[in-house]
């Protein structure tokens, strides 16, 4: 297992080192750039657009931006004053030294940017989750329980329908039902916020939560529809098998042989999806960012797209890809781990 | 003497009977098998006649006489009503011709993602079960470095590029290229799929048979092989396909899709944003399009898998992602 | 493993019904009064009794503004969104500030220097001029040290640093910025400048502390741009990324009294639909830059005022190529349709502006047809071309497009461009997405009346970034990837001498080098446009009301209505006023919570 282990983690530099040419490239090669307009003015004067170009080091043919965005550029000469001949030393010390740049729109250094959205994307979607997690897993077992039952019934129905319902869609609605029509009865301010983390100045328990009620529940349909039906089959595959009738047979009451001995294999495979699920926690989700104003990843990435602001652009991306290359490793590793049958070398 | 449950005499050989030989052909056949399988199924059948009507609706889009993209400006945003059956927008056109013709322009933007997803998925995923070896080792490599791109995050990147027209032969914006980008980033779990079910084929008899008896290997896999793993990638290429509807809808939401004029469902809704709460039948019916679009396919899917593989042998829990 | 799922389940739906109580509470807790400034004056505690008019004394004097993203800093030069210039004004000041009538009155200088007063000093002969300024002596940044020359000096030398700096407006005429005294400093500049009593104010430049900014971080990023030091009349408290800042009163301004308004908190409300729905709500006291649907809704609540200013900047405009697509030397290369005067005045002909301005822009925008609408420079009194399409038909017949075949779409048949014969009259309509739907449907409805006069338009939308982007990053219009484009642009300020240079000088015609992508070149326009660099006021009325007819006659570019810029507020203020010349929070000191 351990050799596994580390031949995997080996191939993952190769691997990220495979994706970052590959991201650099697509977001190089885009068409427009960042010098196209900011805000009010639609086009930027093209003095100010040939000072930005050298100092965002746009001058420059995308191979040797490619080794400084890797290495940085405080090992070579750069132009610091712009009259085309390199005078001076670079400040860049590039990814491999944890440099990840600077934001083309903020001027500050990406990894700022990013630390001050993710701990709010990774404190929702970990909620999302948890919330998903814990009603997933008791209708799914219910449902595969009582198979044909009503309650089967309706969870499987609404399982299919909150696979199909779009996310941006839902999240509007929620918003015009919760924020526009309903009024709290108390008060007749609006039932729940639109949007935000919190409106009060300090933390404050109950505003919290009511900021999260819209957006985890939008959010968490989905995971709620499918790993309850995942669930669900993966039981009903293990229920009938010939190892649970002896149990049976041998007298062990229902409740035990479902838990000790179905459940725990049913969920084998249940806790590898959901470690593969895990990079969602990190990038969050664009469409609900975005519509409940979360201030996370998911829309940081999403602005920084329309901005072409490429240097935050290919540190969300890396550090994504490198998180579900991570997220997959740690889904095989605990695959091996829970069931037996499997063994790598 | 009879048997009890049938009119056959006992003491005669059926085999001969030509009507017998026939309803038994029927009763074996495996295409009958699986309709029979696939009819039982509520789900999927209600799924198939709704996906059917949206698929024949859109393609007859055409007979409504109200125009998709001329602007009526004294109609605007009417409400629902006998002339406007889904009300008029912004423009005042109908929306219920738009509806149709952005269904259009979903259900290919599906079928298309899905048909590149196979194209490039299963062979690669056949090449690497079937040989194995060095050649499975770096196909599956490839496989590892798509699937380790943030997927939506990429298709938003991607998006942009390819919309602005950098294909001179492509129209920027189009299905095409709109199927592409999404289609490109699909393919991996049929790869998977294929693979896993190779694995499992090449070691049977029937197969090393073929193979002693001289067949080359592309006849193999395509005759032999091949159809024995249809099941699992036909019910995810029903799947793959809700997803695909998805996907496009919400590039097009943000605004990185297809763009209007060209009516799609997504770009309808991001259009319907503005004034949702002023106006709300423009955005609660292309959603509902997608809604119904996606729950009947995936019904239609889930009726597929349990029509090929009723007692779940194929199906390897854990390859799907 | 799990052993006792069932308890799980019991768990959980103890966790969820605790949850839903609470968040029951939490709506009781956050409508009390001292939380957010949510509430109608009529649930408040007891009026305070105040010798005034009003009955009722507001509750609080804290406002909330929402805007749909993160202010990139408090430096407006660097990334002019405008959120940042909104914020900037409410912390720092410049030297001076132009009201929404076009004048331009003086904030941190004590008067404005001109000829007149002898503080601007003009060398004809070598085309040269000195402009001394004085500044106040009684404002203080917020931790007690004054204002001086030299923040100004400071400033100046951070925005020239090559390394860190960046570029202003007018700045390349800058020789230098001595020091004079504490309290006033020289201006050294090597031509005549026009817009030069805003180089260190206006609506992007303001003056920072040299005490406190550290110059070593330079003027693009240093984090006083983010942390600032007031002079102005707030001082930021709070800044969580993404979600709100937090501001409150500048104790230490210097116009004692002022502002009224006791705490400010912005909020980052990216959904307009939310945006409008928290006017509504009160939730909001300022909804900033609303287009023209919102400011219609909002127009019809009793709680909420609009305020649309009093000039117009932005101008909606079709841009025609009239260089071959693709390519960008007009002589060399005509556009084989657009590069006669004749179908670009036929196609003027044919939009319907006054439908469009009323249908989709809600009559909240104004006809305009020639660049020179503004004032001071609004009296060269050209006519409305007249809008008909049956002259626009006849025009173009004349101009050697016909139709034989009626196929709806003209060809050229003894056409003036050098087109073959045959060629169809099919070109491709781009706009930018950015904008909203108001944009999309004036493109579809241009396209139609432009068929009804046999031209076939394609539409595309593209990104402003990939519309406006330099030529090596495939910028469609420095490319000249284009035929006719459709977007709203206007100058700021009240000189549109540097604008006009930008759009239809001959230096501007090449990629990168400005934004003539037209392509245009009129010997008697640039010689026009040199002269009225001047600044004798009378010369430069003349020379731009003849700059106005050659534009008229030639249409390099059609003009078609401007667009709105209105902000709403709730009635809970009072003396906020839009402006075109800077962002609403310019006179933000002044402003009064009056409920």
């Amino acid at each position: 297992m351990a050799t596994y282990v580390t031949r995997r983690l080996i191939q993952t530099i190769g691997l990220l080192f495979l994706l970052s040419i590959l991201l650099f490239g697509m977001v190089n090669l885009a068409p427009g750039g960042p010098l196209a307009g900011q805000g009010q003015s639609r086009h930027i004067a093209p003095e100010k657009a040939a000072i930005l170009k050298r100092q965002f080091g746009l001058d420059k043919p995308l191979p040797v931006q490619y080794v400084i965005w890797l290495t940085g550029n405080d090992w070579m000469k750069v132009d610091t004053n712009g009259d085309g001949v390199p005078d001076g030393i670079g400040t860049r010390k590039g990814i491999l030294r944890g440099d990840f740049g600077f934001s083309f729109r903020t001027r500050q250094p990406v990894l700022n940017e990013i630390n001050l959205r993710f701990p709010n994307t990774i404190y929702l979607m970990s909620i999302t989750f948890i919330i998903a997690l814990a009603l997933a897993i008791p209708i799914g077992i219910l449902s595969a329980t009582r198979q044909y039952s009503i309650f089967d019934i309706i969870a499987t129905t609404f399982s299919f329908a909150g696979q199909a319902l779009p996310e941006f869609w839902l999240g509007l609605i929620m918003i015009l039902v919760f924020y526009a029509w309903l009024k709290n009865p108390f008060t007749g301010a609006p039932l729940l916020p639109s949007g935000g983390m919190s409106s009060a100045d300090s933390f404050v328990l109950s505003d919290r939560i009511s900021h999260l009620i819209l957006p985890v529940a939008t959010g968490a349909l989905g995971w709620i529809a499918w790993y309850s039906r995942f669930l669900r089959s993966s039981l009903l595959e293990i229920l009938p098998l010939d190892y649970l009738r002896t149990a049976r047979a041998k007298g062990l009451p229902q409740r035990l042989v479902l838990y000790r001995h179905a459940l725990s294999n049913a969920m084998i495979p249940l806790v590898t999806l959901i470690a593969l699920d895990l990079p969602y926690i990190f990038m969050g989700a664009v469409f609900i960012e975005t519509i409940f104003a979360w201030p996370g990843m998911g829309r940081l990435y999403y602005q920084a797209a329309i901005d072409r602001d490429y240097p935050l652009l290919l540190a969300v991306l890396i550090i994504g890809a490198a998180f579900i290359i991570l997220s997959n490793l740690i889904a095989d590793v605990l695959y091996a781990f829970l069931d037996p049958r499997v063994r790598y070398e | 003497m009879t048997n009890q449950d049938s009119n056959i005499p006992l003491n005669i050989d059926v085999r001969g009977d030509p009507e017998y030989r026939q309803k038994t052909a029927e009763a074996l056949d495996p295409g009958n098998i699986l309709l029979k399988r696939f009819r039982r199924h509520p789900g999927a059948m209600i799924g198939m006649i709704v996906l059917s009507i949206l698929i024949v609706a859109s393609l007859f889009a055409f007979l409504s006489h109200y125009p998709v993209d001329q602007s009526d400006m004294s109609n605007r945003l009417q409400s629902p009503s006998i002339t406007h059956i889904m009300g008029t927008d912004a423009l005042g056109r109908d929306m219920l011709t738009r509806v149709l013709y952005g269904g259009r322009i979903s259900l290919s933007v599906g079928l298309i993602v899905v048909g590149i997803a196979l194209a490039i998925g299963v062979p690669i995923g056949a090449l690497a079960g079937y040989y194995g070896g060095q050649l499975d080792t770096t196909l599956m490599r490839l496989t590892d470095v798509f699937l380790s791109l943030p997927a939506f995050l990429v298709v938003i990147l991607l998006g942009a590029i390819i919309s602005e027209g950098t294909f001179p032969f492509l129209k920027g914006n189009s299905v095409w290229t709109i199927s592409f980008v999404i289609g490109i980033l699909s393919w991996m779990t049929f790869a998977r799929l294929v693979r896993a079910a190779f694995l499992t084929i090449r070691e049977l008899d029937y197969v090393t048979a073929a193979r002693s008896l001289g067949s080359s290997d592309l006849r193999i896999i395509v005759k032999h092989v091949l159809p024995n793993s249809i099941g699992p990638i036909i019910v995810e290429a029903t799947l793959e396909m809700g997803y695909a509807i998805v996907q496009e809808s919400g590039l097009s939401f943000l605004g990185f899709g297809i763009q209007p004029p060209t009516p799609s469902w997504g770009n309808l809704l991001s259009n319907a944003q503005e004034n949702f709460t002023k106006y709300p039948w423009l955005a609660i019916f292309p959603g509902i399009m997608i809604f119904l679009s996606i729950i009947s396919v995936n019904y239609i899917g889930d009726g597929l898998r349990d029509a090929f593989d009723p007692y779940k042998v194929l199906e390897t829990v854990g390859e799907y992602t | 493993m799990f052993n006792k799922p069932r308890s799980l389940f019991f768990l959980t739906c103890v966790i969820i019904s605790s949850l839903v109580l609470n968040a029951c509470g939490a709506i009781k807790v956050t409508s009390t009064p001292a939380a957010t400034a949510t509430q109608a004056p009529v649930s408040t505690q007891a009026p305070v009794v105040v010798a005034t008019d009003t009955p009722f004394a507001p509750a609080n004097k804290n406002i909330t503004i929402v805007i749909p993203e993160d202010p990139p800093s408090f430096n407006a030069v660097i990334a002019y969104t405008g959120y940042d210039a909104m914020v900037m004004k409410m912390t720092l000041l410049g030297m001076t500030g132009i009201d929404p009538n076009g004048k331009i009155y003086p904030e941190l200088a004590a008067e404005l220097p001109t000829l007149e007063n002898g503080g601007v000093v003009q060398d004809e002969s070598a085309g040269t001029m000195t402009v001394t300024w004085k500044m106040r002596n009684d404002i203080q940044w917020a931790d007690g040290k004054p204002v001086t020359a030299d923040d100004v000096i400071f400033t100046y030398k951070a925005i020239t640093d090559p390394n860190t700096g960046t570029w202003i407006p007018g700045i390349d005429s800058v020789d230098g910025v001595e020091k004079v005294d504490d309290y006033s400093f020289k201006v050294n500049y090597n031509a005549i400048s026009t817009s030069y009593l805003t180089l260190f104010g206006g609506e992007q430049v303001a003056v920072w502390p040299a005490h406190y900014c550290d110059a070593t971080q330079g003027f693009s990023a240093w984090d006083c741009g983010r942390k600032p030091l007031s002079d102005g009349p707030f001082v930021l408290d709070e800044w969580v990324q993404g979600d709100h800042l937090t501001f409150s009163k500048n104790t230490n301004y210097y116009d004692k009294g002022k502002p009224d308004i006791d705490k400010v908190t912005v909020k980052i409300v990216p959904d307009a639909t939310v945006r409008k729905q928290m006017m509504i709500n009160g939730d909001a006291d300022i909804n900033m830059w609303t287009n023209e649907t919102v400011t219609a809704d909002l127009q019809k609540e009793s709680s909420v005022k609009v305020s649309i200013s009093p000039n117009d900047r932005f101008v909606m405009r079709l841009f025609m190529n009239t260089a071959a697509k693709g390519t960008t030397d007009a002589t060399a290369k005509p556009h084989p349709i657009l590069s006669d005067v004749n179908v670009r005045q036929a196609i003027r002909m044919a939009v319907d502006a006054d439908t469009i301005s009323q249908q989709i822009f809600l009559g909240f925008s104004k006809p305009v047809w020639t660049e020179f609408f503004r004032p001071p420079y609004n009296q060269c009194n050209i006519t409305r071309p007249k809008f008909d399409v049956e002259a626009a038909k006849a025009l173009l017949e004349q101009a050697g497009w016909t139709d034989p075949n009626n196929t709806g779409t003209r060809e050229c048949h003894g056409c003036k461009t050098g087109a073959p014969e045959g060629y169809k009259m099919e070109m491709q309509l781009i706009t930018y997405k950015e904008y909203g739907e108001p944009i999309l449907l004036t493109q579809q409805l241009i396209a139609e009346e432009l068929a009804k006069i046999g031209i076939k338009l394609d539409l595309t939308t593209v990104e402003g970034s990939v519309l406006w982007a330099d030529s090596k990053s495939g910028g469609i219009e420095q490319t000249g990837n284009f035929d006719i484009d459709l977007w709203d642009d206007g100058y700021s300020g009240t000189d549109p001498a540097d604008f006009i240079s930008q759009y239809y000088s001959k230096d501007a015609i090449t990629p990168d080098n400005g934004w003539n992508i037209a392509r245009w070149d009129n010997t008697d326009f640039n010689n026009l446009l040199t002269d009225s660099y001047t600044l004798d006021a009378t010369k430069r009325q003349s020379d731009f009301c003849q700059m106005a007819q050659i534009l008229d006659q030639q249409v390099p570019m059609i003009l078609l209505f401007t667009t709105i810029d209105a902000d709403t507020y709730s009635t809970r203020l009072d003396g906020v006023q839009s402006t075109v010349n800077d962002v609403v929070t310019w006179n933000i000191a002044d402003w009064k919570v009056v409920k």
